[in-house]
């Protein structure tokens, strides 16, 4: 139960750092860190895809309602829910197992938990900034601003993921 | 029927992704019409080209019908040219140096053939198979052949563009009446796909049933023809008209258009905006 409580925490922390402190500093147009994701990043990786996907559709629901993006966060999201697992065993070459009750993330390398996390980001900026902008008329540019702020984003995201992952799931 | 079930059961997660997804990005697609006409000119370089093929097998079987017409227009104009010259007597030097002339006006014309179109939503869209490979660009107009307004383009591919046609409610242009040149706002209300409004029309415009109203705008030349007055009246405040007009072309049923580019546009926006 103490557990839950935290994840309930997590998506309240991240969301509000993300809508109120993140998307109001500008410091460049070719960063822009985003670390909603974690929401979905750190859920344990047991659980079944379709909670995953319901919770993405929420935290999805609740950036577009507040930032205006009509279905963009949503749809930038949803594919990282049902991707976890495989990204997972990308980085790490792990299979999760159903049966699994013992937190997976916890027991990564710190390493290999980086390597999930900038993979998953990568994913998820990738196909942002795809349907932001709708266009390839300046690939280096697009490809400029997936790359520099997947790696604001997963800078930004190490300190909390190491806590909530450290203190914890680690408990 | 359990195997079926089976399977759903074994792919449930995916299709409920497909669901959301669908509807996540459908959502955004119609968000604003910036997302809207460039997801339509992205689908339209798939979905064009197989539309592409399915008008080129209808083209094809629709050869002779247009060839008549075609014939039957070329001898009208042979007829009316032949009249002219004997009219006014003309000469073929003046005739030529009158059509050397005729080019160095600002206006140029593209055929092109629409590959698919929606007539049934307050968002309506055309795409057309001709895109900026062969000249075409935003915000020029699109005639039919018989010089009826279509709309304008807003968004090109290399092969395709996608034309805002005037049963859209974003679509705006001025519209003159052809007797006295009063001049107001052509707009569509979204209730009927043969009708448009014309709004701001002058207090001393007189408006009568059954007149013609012209496109005034600077995409297209003068004489390109939106309708005819179907019905008028003053607007709540009493201060202009409000006039309901029969739109010239059927929209639903079009098939070649003419795109037009008036090369002083930019010149003319660019002194427009110095007014902003």
């Amino acid at each position: 139960m103490y557990k839950y409580i935290s994840y309930v925490w997590l998506m309240v922390a991240v969301l509000v750092a993300q809508i109120f402190l993140l998307d109001n500093i500008s410091i460049h147009l070719w960063l822009r860190p985003m670390i909603f994701p974690l929401v979905i990043l750190l859920l344990p990786m047991e659980w079944r895809a379709l909670w995953v996907m319901l919770i993405a559709l929420l935290t999805g629901l609740l950036m577009d309602i507040s930032l205006g993006g009509a279905g963009l966060y949503v749809a930038s999201l949803l594919p990282l829910a049902l991707l976890r697992s495989t990204l997972m065993y990308l980085a790490t070459n792990r299979v999760v197992e159903a049966s699994d009750q013992t937190s997976l993330l916890s027991r990564l390398s710190l390493r290999q938990l980086m390597t999930y996390l900038a993979l998953a980001l990568l994913l998820h900026h990738a196909l942002f900034f795809l349907l932001e902008t709708l266009s390839l008329a300046h690939p280096l540019r697009l490809v400029a601003t997936i790359l520099f702020s997947t790696l604001l984003s997963t800078v930004v995201a190490w300190p909390i993921v190491r806590i909530f992952v450290g203190k914890v799931l680690g408990r | 029927m359990q195997r079926l079930l089976a399977f759903i059961k074994q792919i449930y997660v995916v299709l409920i992704f497909v669901l959301i997804e669908g509807v996540a990005l459908w959502c955004y697609a119609t968000s604003t019409p910036y997302t809207e006409a460039k997801i339509l000119s992205r689908t339209s370089a798939v979905g064009g080209a197989v539309s592409g093929m399915v008008t080129d097998v209808k083209h094809f079987f629709s050869l002779s019908d247009k060839n008549r017409d075609l014939t039957a227009r070329v001898a009208h104009l042979e007829e009316m040219l032949a009249s002219r010259i004997a009219d006014e007597g003309i000469d073929i030097d003046s005739l030529s140096s009158m059509m050397n002339a005729r080019t160095e006006l600002a206006y140029r014309y593209y055929p092109a053939r629409v590959v698919s179109l929606t007539s049934s939503k307050l968002r309506n869209y055309l795409v057309i198979d001709r895109g900026a490979d062969d000249g075409i660009a935003a915000n020029m107009g699109v005639i039919t052949p018989d010089r009826a307004l279509v709309g304008y383009v807003v968004s090109c591919s290399p092969r395709y563009s996608v034309v805002m046609p005037v049963l859209n409610e974003k679509f705006r242009i001025g519209g003159s009446l052809a007797e006295n040149n009063y001049t107001g706002s052509v707009r569509w209300s979204g209730t009927s796909t043969h009708h448009v409004d014309l709004i701001d029309l002058s207090t001393y415009a007189d408006p009568r049933l059954g007149m013609a109203v012209e496109v005034r705008s600077e995409r297209l030349p003068e004489g390109i023809l939106i309708g005819h007055i179907d019905d008028f009246e003053f607007n709540a405040t009493q201060t202009a008209y409000r006039a309901r007009l029969h739109l010239a072309v059927d929209i639903s049923r079009l098939d070649n258009v003419i795109v037009v580019e008036n090369s002083h546009y930019g010149e003319i926006e660019g002194l427009m905006e110095t007014m902003d």
